[in-house]
């Protein structure tokens, strides 16, 4: 499933004396099956775009394809377009209200209008998808578990829903590093395994650098950079001057580059960064 | 050395459910000086936040005792100069902001103690200027970003003249630029003397404190400077942690045989010992 956005435009309050222009003139592709990073400092327009590419905003102007549908018409049936495109909103678990975690889970499937077995057999799926043990845990109160379970439950609802594509608005903020590598870890399963098309929203460049194929970067509304995280990353300044960093991992490789050291310039990883130093020290004692 | 907080045997169990006790803390002893910058860190349900709460008298010790400035918590006369002693601030900025302008905000708490009209504006002012946020006195909060938010409910703490800080995940909610906006302001009071215990996730942030603590399970599971905290990779990890990605870095190259210190912790330090290498 591909996602094309052509010439996007979105005005908050037109032609009031709040009119601000939240997206201007977005233009992007996202093919089948890529695992994407949107990244961009607080009030940059992500979340105003993601909300775009399932229908919850209207483009003001131009264009948004979902596998060659344009949503963006007047008579789409947006709730085809939210089967197909899924969206985790960050603190998701805010949004749980049901009494028992299956009938959480369910809500969505129930909505869709689906078997009481497949309804089962998808709220089992997910809720094992994101670690948790269906027998031990679907009878519970969302309401007496640990806030990490609790944003595992609220993601088991957008995987049950099974989208094509799967969008988290900062999935793992506010986590402690056990459940952000987790939760990380089971998206990067859903991506791999699932096949789903991820796009992912966060402010970890660390995290990016370490699961995405491409990144976009977001500035006042416009797409500042678009490209592989070894693209994107490489220009340090830009995205420092938009008020962005890189991982540590690549200044520590800038600066050595500054004192003369030939280490690949688009290292990224501490992996990647291991292996390139080991090859420069054994390199030097064999010289 | 002057004690700020002192922890002896401190003990805090609560009931979870009508067959589940649930033991917090196992007998911490923890003292902090006078003026020291000490990060906690832990893996949620460690044990960090309960800690935190039984310093500022939120809870109450089930066993043992906790002192501030040689006030017992369990004195209920001392409450109140506690909890002026030592302010907290907490994760979420947005339940802790009671008032509809960011100076009426920072007002609330010396106005409850009582403190005359024109102290108060002093104290107000002050304590916007000291985390830089004067220049929206007259603004209503929600109005604010989270890292602006953070601040005004630092100031808010602030304006209650505290020898001593407690956040709790202050951080946790905000965007990087607002995670900036506050570590520079908890490090700026710390120079001008103010003790601060900063309970944290991020490891670049525990990486600014004098000392870090960290706790598993109810317990200290380790205390020291940050170079020999971070020296510890394998046990962090362990406990479900984070370390610096140069810090990781430099841990995995000596598994490789690779005569280098594992005590780095930024990255100047770890350009200057591959400069030394290479």
């Amino acid at each position: 499933m591909s996602i094309i956005i052509k010439d996007l435009v979105h005005v908050y309050n037109p032609d009031s004396p709040f009119e601000t222009v939240a997206l201007s003139n977005i233009n992007f592709k996202i093919e089948k099956g890529e695992f994407v990073g949107l990244i961009g400092h607080t009030g940059s327009g992500k979340s105003t775009l993601i909300q775009h590419l399932n229908g919850l905003l209207k483009a003001t102007s131009g264009k948004i394809y979902i596998n060659d549908l344009d949503i963006s018409q007047k008579d789409v049936k947006l709730s085809e377009v939210r089967k197909k495109v899924g969206l985790v909103f960050q603190y998701p678990e805010y949004q749980l209200f049901e009494e028992t975690v299956f009938k959480d889970v369910a809500f969505g499937p129930f909505n869709l209008g689906l078997e009481q077995k497949e309804i089962e057999s998808r709220v089992k799926e997910a809720l094992e998808i994101v670690g948790l043990n269906f027998e031990e845990i679907k009878d519970r109160s969302p309401f007496e578990l640990s806030g990490g379970q609790r944003r595992r439950i609220a993601i088991a609802g957008v995987i049950a829903m099974k989208p094509e594509v799967l969008i988290l608005d900062e999935p793992t903020a506010g986590l402690d590093p056990e459940g952000r590598d987790e939760i990380l870890a089971q998206i990067k399963e859903l991506h791999s395994k699932y096949k789903m098309t991820v796009i992912l929203v966060s402010h970890s460049m660390e995290d990016i650098a370490r699961l995405v194929n491409k990144i976009i970067v977001m500035d006042k509304g416009k797409v500042a950079l678009i490209g592989t995280p070894r693209e994107v990353f490489k220009k340090a300044d830009i995205l420092e001057k938009i008020g962005l960093g890189v991982p540590q991992i690549t200044y520590l490789v800038r600066k050595l580059r500054e004192k003369g050291i030939a280490i690949r310039e688009d290292v990224l990883t501490v992996d990647e960064a291991k292996e390139e130093i080991i090859k420069l020290i054994r390199g030097k004692k064999h010289a | 050395m002057t004690k700020m907080i002192e922890t002896i045997d401190l003990v805090y169990e609560y009931q979870k459910d009508e067959d589940e006790r649930i033991m917090a803390l196992k007998k911490v002893g923890l003292k902090v000086k006078k003026g020291e910058f000490v990060a906690i860190l832990g893996h949620n349900g460690s044990g960090k936040s309960t800690l935190a709460k039984l310093m500022n008298a939120i809870y109450l010790p089930s066993g043992g005792k906790v002192y501030i400035k040689n006030m017992d918590t369990t004195n209920e006369e001392k409450i109140w100069e506690i909890r002026r002693t030592a302010g907290m601030v907490f994760q979420n900025p947005d339940n802790q902001i009671v008032a509809t302008t960011v100076e009426e905000d920072v007002a609330f708490g010396p106005e409850n103690l009582g403190v005359a009209p024109k102290e108060i504006r002093e104290r107000v002012e002050g304590a916007m200027k000291a985390v830089g946020i004067d220049e929206f006195r007259k603004k209503s909060p929600h109005l604010l970003s989270g890292g602006q938010k953070q601040r005004v409910a630092i100031a808010g703490v602030l304006a209650m003249k505290p020898e001593c800080i407690i956040l709790d995940e202050p951080t946790a909610m905000l965007d990087p630029s607002g995670r900036k906006e506050v570590m520079d302001t908890i490090v700026k009071l710390n120079k001008e003397g103010i003790t601060v215990i900063h309970i944290t996730h991020f490891m670049d942030e525990a990486v600014k404190a004098d000392r870090i603590v960290v706790m598993d399970n109810g317990n200290i599971a380790l205390d020291g400077k940050p170079k020999d905290v971070f020296s510890n990779v394998d046990r962090l990890k362990q406990l479900g942690l984070d370390v610096p990605q140069v810090t990781l870095l430099a841990h995995e190259l000596k598994n490789e045989g690779i005569a280098i210190s594992e005590n780095i912790l930024t990255v100047d330090e770890m350009v200057n010992e591959l400069c030394r290498l290479l």
